[in-house]
């Protein structure tokens, strides 16, 4: 029995409090995948606190024989999602998140025009091709986890996310074909 | 920049996320109060007369339910007095 499924077993048996450990663990890729698909900083939090209060609610439904928890959580996460992107309102350019770790302004301008790029190029994805190439490159979670999180083949993970990269390499260029 | 730093550069900042510290506080808050509501019986009396306010439907059911069995009560009367 792993660490996690003896804390589930122990909140299933009453333990309400031993479910924090399992939000304290993945409070932050869930709401970074959420926010990394929705591109909403503001809802993404709520949206998790959602995706942790469906877990808790449906923690006995949960088989350690089908898959491990994380998949599981992934997989409700991303249900969370697609139900976010269909009610949600056009994101404007400001409101994409900007980074303040970069100090001489013409590099902060490129690399914020670069950025800016780039964020376009992933919102301009499906919204299948999205969320596997956020559960594979900032999730880093395997081809296999994902396909099972959306529920289709392996082969199909890997072309939607050659897909995604072909697009955002495209838009790269695009950057620089500019300058 | 070359192609890949600006790719790394922004992987990485989309890897980063600030979220509120009370996140977990909040949820642990929210399943409390879910088993608090869970645990109270469904039909004490003052959870039902709450129930049967607040929805129209429910008030208007329950009129009609107490109108019916009223009326068949005094037809059983009649018929039973009928029946003497």
């Amino acid at each position: 029995m792993t660490q996690e499924t003896q804390v589930i077993h122990q909140v299933l048996q009453g333990d309400i409090e031993s479910f924090r450990l399992i939000v304290e663990r993945y409070e932050r890729p869930i709401a970074r995948m959420i926010r990394n698909i929705i591109n909403n900083r503001e809802s993404c939090e709520d949206i998790a606190q959602d995706v942790f209060f469906t877990a808790y609610r449906k923690l006995a439904s949960f088989d350690p024989a089908r898959s491990n928890f994380s998949t599981w959580l992934f997989t409700i996460a991303r249900n969370k999602s697609i139900n976010a992107l269909r009610k949600k309102r056009p994101l404007s350019m400001s409101e994409l998140p900007q980074n303040s770790d970069i100090h001489n302004p013409s590099d902060e301008l490129a690399e914020r025009e670069f950025f800016d790029k780039l964020d376009a190029g992933l919102e301009a994805l499906t919204s299948a091709q999205k969320r596997a190439f956020v559960l594979a490159e900032f999730e880093e979670l395997s081809y296999e986890d994902i396909a099972q999180i959306e529920g289709v083949r392996t082969g199909t993970i890997k072309s939607r996310i050659n897909r995604a990269k072909k697009n955002l390499a495209k838009a790269l260029k695009e950057i620089r074909y500019e300058k | 920049m070359k192609s890949e730093e600006i790719y790394n550069a922004w992987k990485e900042r989309k890897s980063q996320i600030d979220i509120r510290e009370n996140f977990a506080d909040e949820l642990m808050n929210q399943i409390y109060q879910y088993e608090r509501e869970k645990r109270k019986p469904l039909f004490d009396g003052p959870r039902l007369i709450e129930l049967i306010s607040a929805h129209r439907f429910v008030k208007a059911g329950v009129v009609t339910a107490g109108a019916v069995t009223g009326f068949v009560r005094i037809m059983f009367v009649v018929y039973a007095f009928l029946a003497c």
